[in-house]
């Protein structure tokens, strides 16, 4: 027996699907996917023999309405998780940090054209630092600007809060590990849970490097040690001769932490422990 | 395939992406679509009023536009959300296209839905394009031209396009698709081929 869609041919005889809804049509689908039976070529003639449909534009319509119902009904399946809206708030804090950086060195420069008097050099002029300065400024566009600078900082403060928040429910091993985050950023490289689950550790310890990655493997210069898991503090502040082992140990431990995330959704806390343990001892630690 | 004054265009309604038009037709730029480089590059594969299209990798839409202008329906299969939201939009206007949303390597979750074709393109980013390009030729009618657009960067950047292109080749050989050309799609896109296939059917099996 052949099934379709809109009905099953078997000997040569068709059984139509009694009804059009969508939504039944939908389920019967779903089965038929479930049940993977190997798939006998058709036209659409099938349908029309069958009686579920009389023309071609009949079946077109029925079948369109059908595929679009179902790629809405996924999408919003998806879009709506808190993982995807993860995502989307970790891409905004770093579009924000982009942004507040280029608008402060941008704002510098200007400043720095104003006072001849005024260097960068010899002290560390960002963030709340360089806002103090341009915010002494006697321009009164460039003191607005620190002002709008000050309001996108705390903008910032509470979305990484609530990145961490959220962070914690969905990953929370991952987040256990390197931090809310970092984990997200983990999550946004991956583009999902389920994805970042399938990851092998190596690809976990280079997501973020691909400049340096792909450079390794046209040109043969040396591999990059780690991605986005840089921002770790146990991977940027290790000895320079322990990066890579920290940051190697680190990655293998995150992908045991997504595929926990992913499979079980709880947080495990001996395996947090002993994870811990195994990247400090990376670390030259105990 | 319509030409005014050597310019690629369509018969459609306009505004999908901007596109501009030319006496009312839509202008279907070569830079930013593969199929139309390939068309422009000699590309001889027609597609009509009553061509059936199954298109792999269909992203937000704007090619598949342009082949469900010309063709008699596109099923336009799309992985990825963001992409799949511009496609649905695209589908929504234009009555010929079905939009699935599936994976292309999965062909099982839409074999149900998807009636013989005479046309298979694929455009998907995927390591083992030849490999998805044999799966989804079930859905090919004997005799068909599968139109495979051959990202060899995306395949392996380690390699050059041509051992990537040749690697294409050897995996498809002793499979229902026959490699007919390769053609480069410079200037239009960079380390980009097209490969042009025919499903051999059961009577041209023979003759061969």
């Amino acid at each position: 027996m052949a099934s379709y869609w809109f009905g099953d041919v078997e000997g040569g005889v068709c059984r139509p699907f009694p009804g059009r809804e969508p939504d039944a049509l939908s389920e019967r689908l779903d089965l038929l996917i479930e049940k993977d039976d190997p798939y006998v070529p058709f036209t659409w003639e099938f349908a029309r023999e069958c009686g579920f449909v009389h023309s071609r534009e009949e079946y077109v319509g029925v079948l369109r309405s059908l595929c679009t119902m179902r790629a809405e009904k996924e999408l919003g399946r998806i879009a709506g998780t808190p993982e995807m809206e993860l995502v989307y708030m970790v891409r905004m804090l770093d579009q924000i940090d982009e942004a507040a950086n280029l608008l402060t060195g941008r704002a510098l420069e200007w400043h720095a054209a104003k006072d001849p008097a005024f260097s960068r050099k010899f002290r560390e002029l960002r963030g709340q630092k360089a806002r103090e300065v341009l915010a002494g400024s006697k321009n009164p566009v460039l003191s607005s600007i620190a002002t709008e600078m000050a309001h996108l900082s705390e903008v910032r403060s509470a979305l990484s809060r609530e990145i961490t928040a959220l962070a914690a429910d969905v990953m929370p091993n991952t987040s256990g590990l390197v931090g809310g985050v970092v984990a997200a950023r983990l999550l946004s490289g991956a583009g999902g849970l389920s994805r970042l689950a399938r990851l092998p550790g190596a690809t976990i310890q280079v997501m973020g490097a691909r400049i340096a990655l792909f450079s390794h493997l046209r040109s043969g210069t040396p591999p990059p040690k780690h991605g986005i898991i840089y921002q770790h503090r146990r991977v940027h502040a290790a000895g320079k001769a322990r990066r890579g082992k920290v940051s190697r140990t680190l990655a293998a431990k995150l992908a045991i932490a997504a595929r926990i995330d992913y499979y079980r959704g709880r947080p495990d806390p001996g395996f947090l422990e002993s994870a811990g343990q195994a990247i400090d001892r990376a670390g030259g630690r105990r | 395939m319509i030409w005014v004054d050597g310019v690629l265009v369509s018969i459609g309604e306009g505004g999908v992406y901007g596109e501009r038009t030319l006496s009312g037709k839509r202008v279907w730029n070569p830079y930013r679509s593969k199929l139309a480089a390939y068309y422009h590059l000699g590309g001889d594969v027609e597609i009509d009023r009553l061509t059936r299209v199954l298109y792999l990798g269909a992203a937000h839409g704007t090619t598949v536009s342009h082949v469900a202008d010309y063709a008699e329906i596109v099923y336009a299969v799309e992985n990825a959300c963001i992409p799949m939201r511009d496609l649905l939009a695209v589908a929504a206007r234009r009555r010929n296209i079905i939009p699935l949303f599936a994976d292309a390597t999965r062909p099982r979750e839409y074999a149900p839905l998807v009636e013989t074709v005479h046309l298979l393109i694929e455009d998907v980013a995927h390591p083992d394009q030849a490999g998805i390009a044999i799966a989804n030729s079930v859905f090919l009618e004997a005799g068909g031209a599968a139109i495979l657009a051959i990202k060899a960067r995306s395949i392996d950047v380690s390699r050059s396009p041509r051992e990537v292109v040749d690697e294409v080749c050897r995996t498809l050989s002793g499979s229902p698709l026959v490699v007919g050309k390769v053609i480069w799609l410079e200037p239009y896109h960079r380390d980009h081929a097209i490969m042009v296939c025919r499903k051999i059917g059961p009577c041209t099996e023979e003759k061969e």
